[in-house]
């Protein structure tokens, strides 16, 4: 027995000391050596880290068949049988590069991405909100970045050589037909949009994706928050007036509230105003925002907002030789939907749906002007990975939109409308290579009930990484576009309008500094022109007219060499020019200025807890036609300067004053000259300067942000 | 010796069937006693790995995730610049936090070292990410104490979570002082479960009481 015992003893311990040494190294495919990977054999606890050279060893008691496996972070796992068998084993192992979309080379020619989610980004959703002089205009915070040029006397988004109307806006990729305010004639506008709603934003100046169409010029795709984090009641005081605004949270989802009030009279009463109102601006806004998860990964979208708002400005008329009344009543309504739901494993599916029920009623020196619009877009897509590599997107989408417009003069009423249904499909295939190099390539297909006319549009963009910092990429495509209701409210014997892009753009980014250069070539046709006839015939109108606008667009973005500062600075040159409309030959386009400049500055003062920011923006001058001239658009303007400066304070947690001054040193601005209609009798037209609304235009306000405080409330509202 | 010769047989058997158990004991010990010498983000990465490995191992046992993740967390903190690396540390820290909430939501740690994850994405980028993350971090610690007011991490975690805020808002962090004290003269009335849950947190309540005059 004893002798037994003491030979199973001898055999165990036989076992136990059959030890064998694993080392060696573990290295990138085509690379460096991987310090700090995981070494191990599978399903024991023997293994080791390797060391800074990549170097790893170590001992294990097992024998026989194991599997070794390799681990480290943004690398694919790498495991290979092995025979243990006491004899020492040396392994020189690589591990292939882990293929992730976040850090792959991404298309950025034409597009700025801001979400808080990456840290590459170009610009961010706080600049948005941040960036002075926007005041808290989605729109107004663009026109700081290139490829953009500032109307003042619109503040509508003018995208490299494109018309205003040639720029669309999607939210959760619904289209919205009004995006802006309503205002009077050459008096600036803004977003209908809180920038507060948005978690990211794509701002796409050229060459984008097949999914949009309806667009010459570019598309900003916003995309509102998904769950708000807890209860919450919310006071803004604005100078302007107040908005109120309530979230409360179940389970599954949320609803937000927001009711707002604004009357520009207090204010107007204290600031000298260059216009003559004979009311203020005034307007009142409800929106409710809803939220509701559905199973695992479906998330439904709803907002809808109705606001009201009007104003009477004092506006000189030339022929008249007086003051007449312009007055405006502006009734918005707006739905905004969409479902997003993931099946199986990678098919997501999306709904977006959005309706507009829009009204202007103007007066104008005793005539009556309605305008009614209703528009309504659905889309559907579906996008499956099929591999990590491969995307497949498709869609198809319907445009409706209506419009009437109704003409009151003391003696007639004229009446005119048009009825206009687009049916649109898209397909799209995102193919990698590599990390390194990706294509986009798709198609969109495009009828118009209406003009009884389709359109195909072919779309190319294709990126490369040169480097882990930089990256060059190119984008083609055809962009077409129904005129505008000015052409077809007449007539529907009109074409698509037609742009084609070239775009190629570097940018690289290292260390929280970004650089990008773009160059770009557009190539328009068949622009609507109103010939000589009378505006109401549909004969007056052909399609045409063409142009071109090429440019160069420079971007550079520093977070890193100012401590607590960080500024953005955008320089664009522009070439363009166009005969559409009513021009008599091609000419440099009245919203176009080559030079656009903007620098912004933005500073964190943490021991008074405030953000300060400074902007400057140069334009240099636009053309504007003078009838009295033989030149068409033989006038010049003066430059575009304005410094903006804002300061947010943070007083407490929940509570932020914020101020702000746009054109702080009072620069004067003038957007070229309004003139008479038919010429005196001394055969000159009349005119006048048009100039903004005011030198300066003031803004404070105070955000207060009410919660249930204390940790034991927080607990309901985990799900 | 017939009998001899069962007992044996039969303590083998159940040796080898405990010896897995025990060699996650042994490995979990061993490891935790490196957590002692670890100075550098590459040594905490190391430990990391351990715990990942042993996770692999031990699909039921919420330890060597808690570790992992805490591991990971500390990289995040550790590292002085690289926001896109703090970011890359947390997200696989994230990995493992998530499937600890759905293995071990009866834990109060795992909630602990969720607000402990969240206040590590705030860091990264305070201005964009403050308002969101210092509410889920709250959130979580809110859940933390709801299971268990006496855990010290978790109260250790408010305390200085409720101290960056004070001394971001420029306000005096001294009015903390007596509860840091209060925290650290009861730590060790806490017992962990076993030798091999979370007991850490103690030299940092020290730290902080050493800093209040």
């Amino acid at each position: 027995m004893k002798i037994f015992f003491t030979s199973f003893l001898l055999i165990f311990s036989s076992v136990l000391s059959a030890q064998t040494i694993i080392s060696g190294t573990v290295r990138a495919k085509n690379g460096g050596t991987l310090p700090g990977a995981n070494v191990y054999l599978k399903g024991t606890y023997d293994g080791a880290s390797t060391d800074a050279d990549g170097r790893f060893s170590f001992r294990t008691q097992k024998t026989g068949q194991f599997t070794i496996s390799v681990e480290f972070l943004g690398y694919e796992s790498h495991s290979e049988p092995l025979t243990l068998n006491g004899k020492d084993i040396k392994l020189a192992l690589e591990l292939m590069e882990t293929f992730s979309k976040l850090d792959a080379v991404t298309i950025t020619a034409g597009t700025f991405e801001a979400s808080d989610k990456k840290q590459a980004n170009t610009i961010s959703s706080l600049d948005m909100i941040t960036t002075a002089g926007a005041a808290g205009d989605v729109f107004g915070a663009l026109q700081t970045l290139p490829g953009t040029t500032t109307n003042g006397e619109s503040g509508r988004l003018f995208v490299k050589g494109g018309d205003s109307d040639e720029s669309q806006t999607y939210i959760d990729g619904a289209l919205v037909h009004t995006p802006y305010n309503s205002t009077a004639p050459n008096t600036a506008t803004r977003g209908r949009f809180n920038p507060f709603m948005f978690k990211g934003t794509i701002f796409s100046t050229g060459g984008y994706s097949a999914e949009y169409g309806q667009a010459l010029s570019s598309v900003l795709l916003l995309n509102t928050n998904d769950m708000p984090v807890q209860d919450q009641f919310d006071l803004s005081l604005l100078t302007i007036g107040p908005e109120i605004a309530g979230t409360k949270l179940w389970k599954t989802g949320a609803v937000t509230a927001t009711l707002g009030y604004s009357n520009l009279q207090p204010y107007m009463n204290l600031v000298p105003q260059n216009f003559e109102w004979k009311k203020a601006p005034e307007s009142a806004a409800a929106a409710i925002s809803i939220r509701q998860k559905t199973g695992k990964t479906g998330m439904l979208k709803i907002y809808s907002s109705f606001d009201n708002g009007r104003f009477t400005l004092g506006q000189f008329d030339l022929d008249q030789d007086t003051m007449v009344d312009y007055g405006l009543r502006n009734g918005n309504f707006f739905v905004n939907t969409s479902y997003r739901t993931t099946i199986g494993e990678n098919l997501i599916f999306s709904t977006s749906a959005s309706f507009t029920n829009d009204r202007d009623k103007v007066n104008f020196d005793g005539n009556h002007f309605d305008k009614s619009l209703k528009g309504f877009h659905l889309k559907q897509t579906a996008s499956r990975e099929i591999t990590e590599k491969i995307t497949l997107r498709g869609g198809v989408e319907w445009f409706s939109r209506s419009l009437e417009q109704t003409f009151h003069t003391p003696a007639d009423t004229f009446v005119n409308s048009y009825d206009i249904n687009t049916m649109a499909a898209f397909t799209e295939a995102e193919l990698y290579a590599s990390k390194n190099f990706v294509t986009r390539v798709g198609a969109r297909l495009e009828h118009n009930d209406y003009l009884n006319r389709s359109s195909l549009a072919p779309r190319l963009t294709a990126a490369w990484k040169l480097d882990e910092t930089s990256q060059f990429s190119i984008a083609y495509g055809w962009f077409f576009q129904n005129p505008s209701d000015d052409y077809l409210i007449y007539t529907d014997k009109l074409n698509y309008e037609r742009a084609d892009h070239y775009t190629f753009s570097y940018q690289s980014s290292r260390n929280e500094r970004t650089l990008r250069a773009e160059i770009y070539y557009k190539d328009y046709r068949n622009l609507t022109k109103q010939g000589q006839g009378e505006f109401y015939l549909p004969e007056t109108y052909n399609n045409s007219g063409s142009g071109f606008a090429s440019g160069l667009d420079i971007f550079w973005r520093d977070k890193k060499s100012i401590r607590n500062g960080d500024y953005w600075i955008s320089y664009s040159y522009l070439d363009t020019k166009r005969d559409y409309k009513d021009y008599p030959e091609e000419a440099i386009p009245g919203f176009a200025s080559k030079h656009n400049l903007a620098v912004v500055y933005k500073h964190w003062f943490d021991k008074i807890r405030s953000y300060a920011g400074v902007n400057y923006k140069y334009s240099s001058p636009r053309v504007y036609n003078n009838p009295n001239s033989p030149e068409f658009n033989g006038e010049k303007t003066i430059a575009y300067h304005t410094l903006d400066v804002s300061w947010s304070f943070l007083f407490k947690p929940n509570i932020i004053f914020y101020g702000a001054v746009t054109n702080l040193p009072g620069f004067k601005q003038e957007f070229g000259r309004r003139y008479s209609e038919t010429p005196d009798d001394s055969g000159i037209y009349r005119s006048t300067a048009i100039v903004p609304g005011s030198g300066r235009f003031y803004i404070l306000a105070c955000f207060i942000t009410f919660t249930k405080k204390g940790t034991e409330n927080q607990l309901d509202k985990i799900q | 010796m017939k009998t001899t010769l069962f007992t044996l047989t039969m303590l083998l058997a159940s040796f080898a069937g405990m010896s897995q158990k025990n060699e996650y004991y042994q490995a979990m010990g061993e490891t935790l006693s490196q957590y002692a010498t670890c100075r550098t983000v590459e040594d905490f990465q190391a430990l990391g790995n351990r715990f990942s490995m042993i996770a692999g191992n031990e699909k039921e046992e919420w330890l060597p995730l808690y570790y992992h993740a805490h591991c990971f967390i500390i990289m995040s903190f550790m590292e002085p610049s690289d926001a896109v690396k703090k970011d890359a540390y947390l997200d696989e820290a994230e990995k493992s936090v998530n499937k600890l909430v759905s293995i071990a939501p009866e834990e109060s740690d795992v909630f602990a070292l969720q607000a402990m994850l969240y206040t590590g994405r705030l860091v990264v980028n305070p201005m964009e990410r403050g308002q969101q993350y210092s509410i889920l971090s709250g959130q979580a610690i809110g859940r933390a104490l709801g299971i268990d007011p006496s855990n010290p991490r978790a109260r250790l975690i408010k305390l200085q979570n409720d101290m960056g805020t004070a001394r971001f808002y420029g306000k005096d962090t001294g009015e903390y002082c007596s509860e840091a004290k209060e925290l650290l003269a009861g730590w060790d009335n806490f017992s962990p479960k076993s030798r091999l849950h979370p007991a850490w947190g103690k030299d940092q309540a020290a730290e902080i009481v050493s800093g209040c005059k």
